[in-house]
């Protein structure tokens, strides 16, 4: 037995998904094949979807090995600590009146803060920085406006590279230029509409 | 002629000045990135979506195209000049190209791969052209049941040709077929697999899911590699070749148009397959093949030729069936979709204006690329000097303002960060993203024809294997894909797509 890791781990995904995608089609109508329901189409997807899964799965038994990259202790436990990290910063933040349960802001503060935890090893840096930076730039957009999101986020995302953090200066030079960019595409060309500025 | 009042239609479309500037932009852009290592033609296009929405459908396309086929001459540059191919297209590049810059004809390699691009590009224009019409009036002959088989067919090859497992490529289409069915049923207004979320009545927003998984999961995994970047070290050296060198390369050219031009239009195919499938032809037929590894013009030539004219013909399944043959052409559909206009075979009658000036475009486009690269081959070059670390700030930044301008809502954000871990989770167990946009963007259309082929039916599947242009894409389907299943032939694949 050579068991490809990648393969076994892909089938659990596609049939794990189909079967939740089952699980929630029940609420859907079936209707017959001459007349189809809502549910039919995702009836037929998703057991496709199990049946290559099941093929991926045997195959992945046999023809390994094909193991993922070695996580460290560190890096396994503040991926499962950002995960609930997140999904408690989550609930408590839709829990606090105000701008944190405002919209979609609860969401957007469970992940960011999700991505932050799961982002101390250094090996999931390059992963969750950006993945954070992107999400900050969401939460920061309305009430801050364009150019302190800009900012904010250039600044989360380039402490992903360590050669920024040597270079203050060039990562100065780079926030300005790119806010200056957006402002000439975004606001003055395409004139969309979002604050400039923080909103008071 | 129609051709010629039809053709000459489009050029007047393409040569207003807006839509002449817009086909600049896009080429420049398309220059950039093809030099650019790290950030490819689908995420730019993605990137760069929500940009065109201000334009008329037209000119958002025009500037779109010319990104693709724009990064096809720019990726040659780094390619021949820096052993770093810009795109995967120009991957077989390196091979000849490096060596003919080793060997002091960087300046011919140049050369040759962007007038063998231009004349590939003037040959697909023609070709795009002719085969418009002529497919158009194929297509609306079909009924439901063979637009269904035609898209599963597309599914399947594009499947097929992605690199890696073919089951999990499948089994990646078919996931994508099932997130295009989030939202709204069409026919009944019930909600599906959306939790309630009001955003998602729409279904998934194709622009999150494109960004993320090829965006952002791309920055991240470049992110992750540490950067070679080699400095170039000869000179361009003259850019003129000498009688030898053009007497070698016009029969390459030809052949790598006809190659390019073959794989283009096959659904699944594009500039990438038609590069490779142009250097193997090359290697094996052309007189200078005993140089192949010391730098033979031919290794050059032909698969610039060929990735240029794929990139083109890869637009006749678009436009003509309404089916994009590639990730690339997916994003056009989402283009098109968002403007509202529904690719198929009515567009030749219903948009004559993007018809024809799209192809009109292609061809000035190919004219301005010739004038781009050639004599201001220093300054694209000089772009290297950019380090990545300042690109992908930019590339996010780009992305995250591009994304939340489709509706102003800030969910588009979040669900994109989701799409870009989910795209980094799927390149590391090796599940393509390319063949589940395809699906994405094809699986609403192919439960409204299955429906409606099996209403005519009255619910016969038999119909699938009854009408004879259903039941031929069945068989040719069923045929590619036992065909992949014989070890021989897939071990073929695997190596065509490693080199």
């Amino acid at each position: 037995m050579k068991l490809n890791s990648k393969d076994l781990i892909s089938a659990a995904l596609l049939i794990g998904l189909a079967a939740i995608g089952l699980w929630l089609n029940q609420d859907h109508n079936l209707g017959t094949a001459r007349r189809m329901g809502p549910g039919y189409m995702p009836m037929l997807v998703f057991w496709l979807q199990i049946i290559l899964g099941g093929i991926v799965l045997f195959f992945g038994l046999f023809n390994g090995p094909d193991p993922l990259d070695d996580w460290t202790p560190a890096e396994i436990g503040f991926l499962i600590g950002g995960a609930v990290a997140g999904i408690a910063a989550g609930m408590i933040a839709a829990r606090i009146p105000g701008f944190p349960s405002a919209g979609w802001n609860a969401l957007g503060i469970g992940m960011f803060v999700g991505c932050l935890v799961a982002a101390v090893p250094p090996g999931w840096r390059a992963l969750f920085l950006p993945s954070a930076a992107f999400t900050l730039f969401g939460l920061a957009l309305e009430p801050l406006g364009i150019i302190v999101a800009i900012i904010i986020t250039v600044i989360c995302s380039a402490l992903a590279d360590q050669e920024h953090l040597d270079r203050p200066l060039g990562l100065a030079g780079l926030c300005a230029f790119l806010s200056a960019l957006c402002w000439a595409i975004f606001i003055y060309y395409l004139d969309i509409r979002v604050p400039l500025w923080p909103q008071l | 002629m129609e051709l010629i009042a039809n053709l000459a239609h489009g050029f007047g479309v393409a040569l207003t000045l807006n839509n002449l500037l817009f086909c600049l932009i896009g080429c420049i852009i398309g220059t950039a990135i093809g030099v650019l290592p790290g950030i490819g033609p689908v995420a730019t296009i993605s990137l760069l979506l929500p940009i065109t929405f201000g334009q008329p459908a037209t000119t958002a396309i025009i500037m779109l195209a010319g990104i693709y086929y724009g990064a096809q001459y720019g990726g040659s540059t780094t390619a021949i000049l820096l052993n770093l191919p810009g795109e995967v297209s120009s991957v077989v590049t390196t091979l000849e190209g490096y060596k003919m810059a080793r060997r002091g004809r960087a300046g011919a390699a140049l050369t040759i791969a962007a007038v063998g691009s231009f004349f590939a590009g003037c040959v697909s224009t023609v070709l795009v052209a002719a085969s418009g019409p002529l497919l158009t009036s194929v297509a609306l002959s079909f009924g439901p049941a063979d637009y269904f088989s035609l898209m599963l067919l597309g599914l399947i090859i594009s499947a097929v040709l992605a690199q890696g497992s073919v089951v999990k490529s499948i089994g990646m289409v078919v996931f994508g077929v099932a997130l295009g069915l989030v939202g709204t049923d069409v026919q009944t207004g019930q909600q599906r697999f959306t939790f309630g979320i009001p955003e998602l009545s729409d279904g998934i927003g194709f622009v999150s899911i494109a960004m993320g998984m090829f965006g952002i999961a791309e920055i991240i995994l470049n992110l992750e590699k540490p950067e070679a970047r080699t400095v170039m070290s000869g000179k361009v050296g003259s850019l003129m070749m000498t009688r030898e060198e053009v007497r070698r390369s016009i029969p390459a050219v030809l052949r790598g148009t006809a190659v390019g031009s073959l794989l283009g239009i096959l659904p699944g195919g594009g500039a990438a397959l038609a590069s490779f499938g142009s250097y193997m032809m090359e290697r094996k037929v052309s007189k200078g093949r005993h140089e192949f590894g010391t730098g033979a013009i031919e290794g050059v030539a032909g698969p610039e030729a060929a990735n240029n004219a794929a990139s083109q013909t890869s637009f006749i399944p678009l436009l003509t069936l309404g089916i994009p043959a590639n990730a690339v052409m997916a994003l056009m559909v989402g283009a098109l979709i968002i403007q509202g206009i529904q690719p198929g075979p009515r567009m030749v009658e219903a948009q004559p204006d993007l018809f024809w000036g799209l192809i009109a475009s292609m061809w000035v486009g190919n004219l301005m690329l010739l004038v781009i690269n050639l004599p201001m081959i220093g300054i694209w070059v000089k772009l290297l000097a950019v380090p990545y670390r300042h690109m992908y700030p930019a590339i996010l930044i780009f992305c995250a303002i591009g994304v939340y301008s489709l509706s102003n809502n800030v969910f588009d954000v979040y669900q994109t960060v989701f799409f870009g871990l989910f795209g980094y989770l799927c390149s590391k167990l090796r599940l393509e993203p390319a063949p589940m946009l395809i699906g994405f963007v094809l699986g609403p259309m192919m439960e409204e024809h299955l429906r409606r082929a099996m209403l005519l039916s009255r619910g016969d599947v038999m119909v699938f294997v009854q009408r004879p242009i259903s039941a031929t894409m069945l068989a040719i389907g069923a045929i590619a894909l036992i065909a992949m299943l014989m070890p021989n032939i897939r071990k073929g694949k695997d190596k065509a797509l490693q080199e």
